[in-house]
């Protein structure tokens, strides 16, 4: 099932009034379930391509469908609503509530759901356990590993269970043997949950992971790879 | 959930939480015990004064108020006595003759207003009794005076040595007589002692060549709630020949002023709103641009800007929260032991006493404006935190990401 059509997605930004081709008629399909990777050296885009996946950010031409539906015709509020249900993010520097602990973290996700506390508590237990995080449960993210921060990350991601999880980076501010651990359990989730992953990464050894890799170079697809 | 994080955000940068935390309790109790003050003084000074001579209301034959002279004395008061005892409202009451005269002693002589009086019904109006500081009140036997410590220096006479009065009497003659000084008073109030002498009813009678004629019946009520109605009630039992006057009509200036301070309480209270609002605001904006990439993270996790703006605001009115409950707390125990030691101000006693404030002020403590100032602080904090939390949810969730 297609989950997301890009269709001549183009993005410029401006510097100093100077513009910036940040994507070129770009055209991607992805489809429910596939754990996909988007490479690329610094600058060819990759950030810019998930951020208007993740409808954070506009095209400055093109359309972009997701489940169906043109994410351009919809306003501030549902692009926000949207987020909230179908989309789960993980960021580069993880980005934990810093005030509350990893249980309430992956609560918190479940709150904005209106989600109640009793059903909170007990899903984010599940996924903590799933994610073998169990014992970190009462720790806030300064107690914690960068690894242990960016699993309660997925937790928080993947709690609601969307249909697809966006991580820019997620291991590069890791060592190679947590960042292989993270990417295993993002698999694991992919296969167990039928979640779809795109992540960003430019570690190769990290896409060996991945069952499709999307190389971007300056804006564009350069190949597009199925394992 | 909210509060949670509301509440924890708050501690995040603990230092400055606690001097926006301090400016809130500082101003609250400050307003608290301010207000207690100001109360405290007005209700001292009227009292004082009603205590000392004016009373809640007071009757005379219409146009002795504007005119005290003994020809404006009520010829028949009895009719009025026997009226006074129906009104359940009246606690107590007590005749007095004045005339304003000449109290001479043998080397100085001074301006007094001469009050009859009778002294078993007159200490049950007045305060004079319990603020002689020497000697005894009248006793019933004639010739015997009450004067004031400042009088009493001023003609250089004490106890037991003798002054003489005089005034004009009713048949337009000098009327005099001597008396022994058997007790010595002292008030707040310096114009008031200054003035007032007080003697036996029937001697200032004599002396004024006055009959059984007095000047004027001091009414005590029971509360002082209840001095308007009885003051019409009494005015329409008595009709025109009497004027029914109480303390709001016969010390007006007081109860301006009284009304000037609860207003100079608002002006205050503005100053310190004013004050605490660009407090918090400052604050809440540190905060918020503080957490500007957060905010980013929070808006791409799909929280409503409802609830981004609903944090902000909780955050403020904990703050409020916290801070009213120790600033009231403070605010209610200094005022409430001020209210039973009292505040000396004795190093500024003469000045005080001039406008009638007595030197050691007890605040008074009002429940319900406590509460008033409380809502009010809970409003400015809420009212203070709009701004900030506009400027978060108006943040761009991409823009707000990528801050660093």
């Amino acid at each position: 099932m297609e989950l997301i059509k890009i269709e001549n997605l183009e993005k410029v930004y401006q510097d100093n009034g100077v513009p910036v081709h940040a994507l070129h008629t770009l055209s991607l399909n992805v489809n429910q379930g596939e754990f996909t990777a988007i490479a690329g050296p610094s600058g060819s885009g990759k950030t810019t391509l998930l951020n208007i996946i993740g409808a954070l950010d506009k095209p400055t031409n093109g359309t972009v469908y997701f489940e169906g539906v043109n994410l351009l015709e919809k306003s501030k509020r549902e692009l926000s609503s949207l987020r909230l249900h179908k989309l789960g993010f993980i960021f580069q520097a993880y980005n934990l509530i810093p005030v509350l602990t990893a249980m309430e973290n992956i609560e918190f996700s479940m709150m904005l759901l209106g989600v109640s506390e009793k059903e909170r508590r007990e899903r984010a237990m599940k996924a903590m356990e799933e994610l073998e995080i169990a014992e970190l449960a009462h720790k806030r993210p300064n107690e914690m590993s960068g690894g242990q921060q960016q699993r309660v990350a997925v937790a928080r991601a993947i709690v609601n269970n969307p249909p697809i999880v966006l991580a820019d980076e997620p291991t590069a501010n890791l060592d190679s043997v947590t960042a292989h651990n993270l990417i295993d359990i993002m698999e694991k989730m992919n296969e167990e949950k039928n979640i779809t992953f795109i992540f960003s990464s430019h570690d190769r050894q990290i896409l060996d992971h991945a069952r499709r890799i999307v190389f971007l170079k300056d804006g564009h697809i350069e190949e597009d790879v199925h394992k | 959930m909210l509060f949670t994080l509301a509440w924890r955000n708050i501690w995040r940068n603990t230092r400055r939480s606690l001097i926006i935390l301090t400016s809130i309790v500082v101003g609250l109790a400050a307003m608290i015990f301010m207000e207690g003050l100001a109360r405290g003084l007005m209700r001292q000074t009227l009292e004082n004064q009603l205590g000392a001579h004016v009373a809640h209301i007071q009757i005379h034959k219409r146009g002795f108020n504007d005119n005290k002279v003994v020809q404006n004395f009520m010829v028949n008061s009895d009719s009025i006595l026997s009226v006074l005892p129906q009104y359940g409202a009246i606690k107590t009451f007590s005749e007095r003759t004045i005339a304003f005269g000449l109290l001479s002693s043998a080397t100085n002589s001074s301006g007094v207003s001469i009050v009859g009086i009778r002294p078993s019904q007159e200490e049950k109006v007045t305060t004079i009794k319990r603020s002689l500081i020497e000697g005894r009140y009248l006793s019933g036997e004639p010739r015997e005076i009450v004067l004031s410590k400042r009088l009493s220096e001023s003609l250089n006479i004490g106890l037991g040595d003798r002054v003489v009065a005089m005034a004009s009497a009713l048949d337009g003659k000098i009327g005099s007589e001597v008396f022994r000084v058997v007790g010595i008073y002292h008030t707040s109030n310096s114009s008031f002692d200054k003035m007032h002498i007080f003697i036996p009813m029937q001697n200032a009678q004599e002396m004024l060549h006055a009959g059984s004629q007095t000047a004027e019946v001091a009414i005590l009520a029971g509360s002082i709630d209840s001095v308007q109605t009885l003051k019409n009630n009494l005015e329409k039992k008595l009709g025109s020949d009497y004027e029914v006057l109480s303390f709001y009509d016969l010390v007006p200036s007081l109860v301006k002023q009284i009304e000037v301070t609860d207003q100079m309480m608002i002006v205050y209270y503005l100053i310190i709103g004013v004050a605490m609002i660009f407090g918090i605001i400052n604050t809440m904006l540190m905060s918020v641009f503080e957490r500007i990439h957060e905010f980013g993270v929070l808006k791409a996790m799909g929280m409503k800007e409802s609830k981004l703006f609903s944090m902000v605001v909780i955050e403020a009115f904990l703050l409020g929260v916290v801070g009213t409950l120790t600033g009231t707390i403070i605010g209610i125990s200094i005022t409430l032991v001020l209210q039973k030691t009292g505040l000396n101000f004795a190093s500024f006693a003469e000045g005080l006493s001039s406008w009638g404030f007595a030197s050691i002020v007890y605040p008074l403590m009002d429940y319900s404006s406590v509460m008033t100032n409380v809502m009010v602080i809970l409003f400015i904090c809420i009212l203070a935190a709009m701004y900030p939390a506009y400027r978060a949810v108006k943040l761009e969730p991409i823009n707000a990401i990528r801050y660093v």
